[in-house]
C-alpha cells in the first residue's frame, strides 16, 4: 500500500464517519459543522486523485457556500439551535419513517457499491500530476463543452426569473400606477364595484357585459375598474344566470376570491 | 510536477471552439428571445409588457421555424455541430420543426387574455388578502412568456443532444421552467401548486437517475458521447454490469419525461393542476421532445445492444398502453382523463421505438406530429368550456354540451375520435404507421396488445361523446366562451387532424425523408 492509498483511505473514513455524525447529532448547528468536515475530507480525496481544481471548487462551493447557506437557513427559520432533548413520541428531530429511510439508504448504498465493484474491480487508473488542474478543465469546458456550459447559464437565468416570480410580493405596487395605494383601497370600493358589475351582468348578459359595466362605473378609479373586470369575467361564465351573477358580484372581492377557490376545488 | 509546469500556457493559446451558428440558429433564436423577454420584464412598464411579450414570442418561434425549414430545405450534409454537442440531421430537424409549430399553437392559448389562465401574482398565498389585491389591480404575470421560451429552447436542444451531458443540461432547461409554469394557475391555485411541487420533486428524482446512468455509462465507455458509447458496446469492451446498469438508469430518466408506466404517477396530477395552456404545451411539445431524445439515445447510443434493451422496452410499452387505457376509464375529471390518454399514447409510440427500423422512426415522427396537434386542440376546447369557478373540469358538467353548443362538442368529439384512432383522422394514420413498423420489426404480439388497448381506449373516448350528446343538459351547465386566439388554436388543431387523416401522404413522405438518413452519429 502506497502512502497515497493510505491517505485516501483515511480521508474516506473521515468523510463517512463525519457523514454519520451529520445525521446522528442532536444539535442542528453541529450537523452543519460535521458536514464541513465531510466535504473537506472529500476535497482531500479529490486532491489525492490529482483533481486539484475540483478539490478547490469543492472547498469553495460546498464548504464555503452550501454550508453557510445551511447555517443561514437554520438562523432564519428559528430552528432549535441548542441541544434538542429526546422527547419520546413527538421528537422534533425524529421521524417515524427513520427505519424505512435507513433501509432505503443501506439498499441504495449496497446497489451502488455492488455496481462499482463489479464494474471497476480490475481497472487501475494511472494518476498524473496536473490531470485535474484548472487548465485542462478550462480547456475542455470552453472548447468541447462550450455549448452545454453556455446553456447552463440560460438555465440559471430561468431559475432566477422563476424564483422572483414565486417569491417577490411587492410586484405591481409601483410602476405604472403611481400614487395608487393598493392596500388603502381594498376595503371600500371593491365590493361596491363588484356589486355594480353584478348589475351590469344581469342587464347585458353577454361576455362583454362585465367590461362595459366597469367602463361605465364612475369615480372608482383604475383599481375598481380592474376589480370589476375580474368580477365580471367571473360572473359572465355563469351563462345567463343573472341572479347568481349578481349575488356573487355583491359578495365583493375578498369573498369572491375565496369562493372561486372553493368553487374550483 | 514537470507536466504541471509545462501546461501553463500563454493567454490566447486556447484554440477557439468551432460553433456552426447557422445550424444552431433555431435554438439560439428561441433562447435569445427568452433573454429579450427577461429584459422586457425588467425595463418595460407594466402596461406594455404583455403587448411586447406576445409579438416577441410569436416572432421568435416563427423565425426559428422558418430557419428550421430552410435548414431542412438546403439538404446540407447533416453532421454533428457545436464541438460534437448537437446533431443536426433529418429526424432532429423534423422534431424541432414539430416542436416549434406546436409551441406556436400553444402560445395562442397561453397568450389568451379574455379568459385569464394564469395567476395575477404567484407569490400571494391562495385565498389571501394579497392575492385579492393583485387580482383587483389587474396585474398579469407576463414572466410566463420568457419562461415558456426557455422551456421551448430546452425542448429544441433535448432531441438534438449528441452526448449525455448536453442532454442532461437540455433536460433541466426544459424542465425547470415547466415546473414553475405548472404552479401559476389562476384558479384552484392550491391544486396547481401541489402539481408543481410534485412535478418538481419527482422530476428531480428522475434527473438524478439520468445523471447516475450517464455516470455509469461514462465509466463504461470513457466518454459520454453517444457514438463512442455505441462503438465501445459494439466491441463488447469492459464490464457488462456498468453498461446495463447505465442503460437502465438512463432509461428511467427518459421514460419519466414521457410518462411511461412505472414512472407515470406525476402525469395525471400535473396535467390536472397545471394551467390548461401549459398542460397543452407539456402534452404536445414535451412529449415530442422527450421521444426525440429517447429515439436518439436508443437508435444511436444503444443501437448495437438492441437485444438487451428490447425486452425491457416491450414490457414498458405493454404496461404503458394497458394501464393508460384501463385507468382512464375510471377518471371523472376531463384533464385527468386526457392525461391517462396521453400515457396510453406514449405506449403506442413506444411500439415505434421497439421496431428499431427506419420505418419505425418515420412512423414515430409522424405519430408525434399528429398526436401533438390533436391533443393541443382537445385541451384548447377544455379551456373554452367554463363554469363560474373556471374550467368545467368534471365530466358530469359536460353533460348535454352537444345540445348547448353543438359545434364545440362536435369538434371535441372529433378530437377524441382522432385519439381513439378512427379512420380518416390523423390518429388512425399515425397508429397504422407505428403498428405496421412494429409488425415488420417482429413485434407482432406487441401490436396485438396495442390494438386491444386502442379498443379499450376507444371506450372512454366514446363515453365522453355519449355524455356530451345523449344526456340532458343541466340547468346551470357550463357555458362556452369562444375567444379568437383559442378558437384559432382549435381550428388549427382540427385542420391538421383532418388533413393528416385524409391526405397523410405529404407528411408521411416528409417524415420518411427525414428518417431516411437516420440520426447522425
Amino acid at each position: 500500500m502506497t502512502g497515497q492509498e493510505i491517505v485516501f483511505t483515511l480521508l474516506g473514513v473521515v468523510a463517512v464517519g463525519s457523514a454519520v455524525m451529520v445525521v446522528t447529532t442532536r444539535q442542528l448547528v453541529h450537523a452543519a459543522l460535521w458536514l464541513v468536515v465531510s466535504f473537506g475530507a472529500l476535497a482531500g480525496g479529490y486532491l489525492v486523485l490529482t483533481a486539484e481544481f475540483v478539490a478547490w471548487v469543492q472547498v469553495l462551493i460546498y464548504v464555503g457556500a452550501v454550508v453557510v447557506l445551511l447555517l443561514f437557513g437554520i438562523m432564519l427559520t428559528r430552528a432549535p439551535i441548542g441541544p434538542v432533548p429526546r422527547s419520546g413520541e413527538d421528537d422534533p428531530l425524529d421521524s417515524g419513517n427513520r427505519w424505512a429511510a435507513l433501509a432505503v439508504a443501506v439498499a441504495t448504498a449496497a446497489v451502488l457499491i455492488t455496481v462499482l465493484v463489479m464494474g471497476f474491480r480490475d481497472s487501475r487508473i494511472r494518476l498524473e500530476a496536473g490531470g485535474g488542474g484548472a487548465e485542462p478543465l478550462g480547456g475542455s469546458l470552453f472548447r468541447t463543452w462550450v455549448l452545454p456550459f453556455e446553456v447552463l447559464s440560460v438555465l440559471l437565468l430561468a431559475a432566477l426569473v422563476g424564483a422572483i416570480v414565486l417569491s417577490r410580493t411587492d410586484i405591481g405596487a409601483e410602476d405604472d400606477e403611481p400614487g395608487t395605494d393598493i392596500p388603502a383601497r381594498t376595503g371600500g370600493p371593491a365590493p361596491d364595484g363588484g356589486a355594480r358589475v353584478g348589475g351590469a351582468k344581469t342587464g347585458a348578459g353577454t361576455d362583454t357585459g362585465g367590461r362595459t359595466g366597469s367602463g361605465g362605473s364612475k369615480g372608482g378609479g383604475a383599481k375598481v375598474d380592474h376589480s370589476a373586470e375580474i368580477a365580471g369575467a367571473e360572473t359572465d361564465v355563469k351563462g345567463g344566470d343573472g341572479k347568481a351573477g349578481a349575488a356573487e358580484g355583491s359578495r365583493g372581492g375578498a369573498d369572491g376570491a375565496r369562493g372561486r377557490e372553493e368553487g374550483g376545488g | 510536477m514537470s507536466a504541471g509546469v509545462h501546461i501553463i500556457a500563454a493567454p490566447g493559446d486556447i484554440p477557439a471552439p468551432h460553433i456552426e451558428y447557422g445550424q444552431l440558429a433555431p435554438m439560439l433564436i428561441v433562447f435569445g428571445v427568452a433573454v429579450l423577454g427577461v429584459l422586457v420584464e425588467a425595463l418595460a412598464g407594466r402596461p406594455w409588457r404583455y403587448r411586447i411579450q406576445v409579438p416577441l414570442a410569436f416572432a421568435g418561434l416563427l423565425a426559428a421555424f422558418v430557419w428550421t425549414i430552410v435548414l431542412a430545405w438546403r439538404h446540407e450534409p447533416f453532421h454533428v455541430a457545436a464541438m460534437g454537442a448537437l446533431g443536426v440531421d433529418g429526424p432532429t430537424l423534423f422534431l424541432q420543426g414539430t416542436i416549434l409549430v406546436l409551441a406556436l399553437v400553444s402560445l395562442l392559448l397561453i397568450a389568451e387574455r379574455s379568459a385569464a389562465h394564469f395567476t395575477a401574482q404567484a407569490s400571494a398565498l391562495p385565498g389571501s388578502e394579497a392575492e385579492q389585491q393583485s387580482m383587483s389591480a389587474g396585474i398579469t404575470q407576463t414572466e410566463i412568456f420568457p419562461l415558456m421560451m426557455f422551456a421551448v429552447g430546452g425542448m429544441l436542444m433535448f432531441p438534438a443532444s449528441n452526448d449525455l451531458l448536453t442532454m442532461f443540461v437540455a433536460l433541466e432547461v426544459l424542465s425547470l421552467p415547466l415546473y414553475l409554469l405548472c404552479g401559476l394557475a389562476r384558479r384552484r391555485r392550491l391544486l396547481s401548486q401541489e402539481a408543481a411541487v410534485k412535478y418538481f420533486l419527482l422530476g428531480a428524482f428522475s434527473s438524478a437517475f439520468f445523471l447516475y446512468g450517464a455516470a455509469l455509462l461514462y465509466g463504461y465507455a470513457g466518454s459520454v458521447r453517444l457514438s463512442d458509447i455505441s462503438a465501445q458496446a459494439g466491441q463488447g469492451a469492459g464490464g457488462e454490469t456498468l453498461l446495463l446498469a447505465g442503460i437502465a438508469l438512463l432509461s428511467v430518466g427518459l421514460l419519466f419525461k414521457l410518462g411511461a408506466v412505472p414512472f407515470h404517477m406525476w402525469k395525471p396530477d400535473v396535467y390536472q393542476g397545471a394551467p390548461t395552456p401549459i398542460t397543452a404545451l407539456m402534452a404536445s411539445c414535451t412529449l415530442v421532445s422527450a421521444f426525440g431524445a429517447l429515439l436518439r439515445v436508443y437508435y444511436v447510443g444503444f443501437e448495437t445492444l438492441r437485444w438487451d434493451w428490447r425486452p425491457a422496452m416491450w414490457g414498458v410499452a405493454i404496461i404503458t398502453m394497458v394501464v393508460g387505457a384501463v385507468v382512464a376509464i375510471t377518471q371523472t375529471d376531463i384533464k385527468r382523463m386526457l392525461a391517462y390518454s396521453s400515457i396510453a399514447h406514449a405506449g403506442f409510440l413506444l411500439t415505434g421505438v421497439v421496431a428499431t427500423s427506419r420505418q419505425g422512426l418515420s412512423g414515430t415522427l409522424f405519430y408525434l406530429a399528429a398526436y401533438g396537434f390533436t391533443t393541443i386542440g382537445a385541451f384548447a376546447v377544455v379551456t373554452m368550456v367554463r363554469d363560474a369557478g373556471g374550467e368545467a373540469a368534471h365530466l358530469s358538467r359536460w353533460a348535454g354540451l352537444g345540445r348547448r353548443s353543438p359545434v364545440i362538442a362536435g369538434v371535441f368529439a372529433f378530437f377524441l375520435l382522432a385519439m381513439a384512432g378512427i379512420p380518416l383522422t390523423s390518429g388512425f394514420t399515425g397508429k397504422f404507421a407505428v403498428f405496421s413498423a412494429a409488425v415488420d420489426g417482429g413485434a407482432t404480439p406487441l401490436v396485438v396488445v396495442g390494438v386491444l388497448a386502442s379498443a379499450i381506449a376507444a371506450f372512454f373516448y366514446v363515453r365522453v361523446i355519449v355524455v356530451m350528446f345523449f344526456s340532458d343538459p343541466e340547468a346551470d351547465g357550463p357555458s362556452v366562451v369562444v375567444s379568437p386566439a383559442t378558437a384559432t388554436a382549435v381550428a388549427l388543431g382540427l385542420t391538421v387532424t383532418v388533413v393528416l387523416g385524409v391526405l397523410p401522404q405529404p407528411v408521411l413522405d416528409l417524415a420518411g425523408t427525414a428518417a431516411s438518413q437516420m440520426f447522425v452519429r
